[in-house]
């Protein structure tokens, strides 16, 4: 599957969190790596111990997968986008709010609990 | 392959990682859902004595929870730090550390030097701040919700003595 457009990207990503939803198992795999695909980096400077010092920024790639594999290949989704570096700030901000509304089954900030602590504290 | 207790030695040592090798460096981020464990004896005698439902026999079943674990990774060096954690209050925080991560392996400087270079661009100053008063405040609460007595009591004191 090719790459797709941030907006795509994020369209999706959300149907794939929402597919999640009310079910008791699943997964979603996300990650970020270095896009240094056909650029000019030569084979010795990536083997060198020291990293290459780059003259220009370089685009960061995003997968998105269903974390389905082997038999259930064929309902593996597999998303991916490139971010230029200019549009990463832009791109992060609706990452996370994504990611806030998808991650729904996450443990919500317990109020109840700091509350009566603060009451016990204050009686002794 | 470590598991760091706190979010913010994950993000240092994950700096350091992709400063070290930032051409081969992946941060993976993973969401799963699993069933709701089965509840031990001792809670199931406590709910027991607390309301006793004589015609219930499908008891009222906990919600599935989810668990995000994110993953710092140099297949070169084999290297792989790791930082797990179910609360919701997190999410935003660690999305932020992987737009910090981000920006090194786009070959960009911090968010702060860029909103100088770039002209003062609000945008970025704002997220900046946000992540940075975000990482430090709330971690001492939530730990101290979060631990026994022991642990409670003593962040508490820790807390008080700065202040």
């Amino acid at each position: 599957m090719g790459q797709l457009t941030n907006d795509e990207f994020f369209t999706k990503l959300s149907e794939l969190f929402a597919a999640r939803k009310g079910k008791s198992k699943g997964e979603i795999l996300l990650l970020q790596k270095r896009f240094s695909h056909g650029t000019d980096t030569s084979p010795e400077t990536t083997d060198s111990s020291l990293p290459p010092q780059l003259s220009q920024p370089l685009p960061i790639l995003i997968r998105a997968t269903n974390g389905k594999g082997k038999e259930d290949r064929k309902e593996k989704i597999k998303l991916s986008t490139l971010v230029q570096p200019g549009e990463l700030d832009a791109f992060y901000g609706r990452y996370a709010e994504v990611c806030k509304t998808g991650m729904g089954l996450l443990k919500p900030r317990d109020r109840t609990r700091r509350k009566a602590k603060a009451k016990k504290k204050k009686a002794v | 392959m470590p598991f760091y207790a706190k979010s913010e030695d994950w993000l240092h040592h994950s700096q350091l990682l992709l400063d070290a090798r930032p051409e081969t460096t992946t941060v993976t981020t993973r969401y799963h859902i699993k069933p709701a464990r089965r509840r031990t004896k001792a809670e199931k005698a406590a709910a027991a004595d607390d309301a006793e439902p004589p015609t219930a026999t499908a008891t009222p079943e906990k919600p599935p929870r989810g668990h995000l674990v994110i993953k710092t990774y140099d297949p070169t060096s084999g290297v792989s730090l790791k930082y797990k954690t179910s609360k919701a209050a997190e999410v935003g925080r660690l999305i932020q550390m992987l737009g910090g991560l981000g920006r090194k392996m786009a070959a960009l400087p911090p968010a702060e030097e860029a909103a100088v270079a770039e002209g003062g661009e609000p945008v970025t100053g704002v997220v900046a701040t946000e992540g940075g008063s975000g990482a430090q405040t709330p971690l001492p609460a939530a730990t101290g919700a979060q631990g026994g007595n022991a642990g409670g009591g003593g962040k508490g004191k820790k807390k008080k003595g700065k202040r």
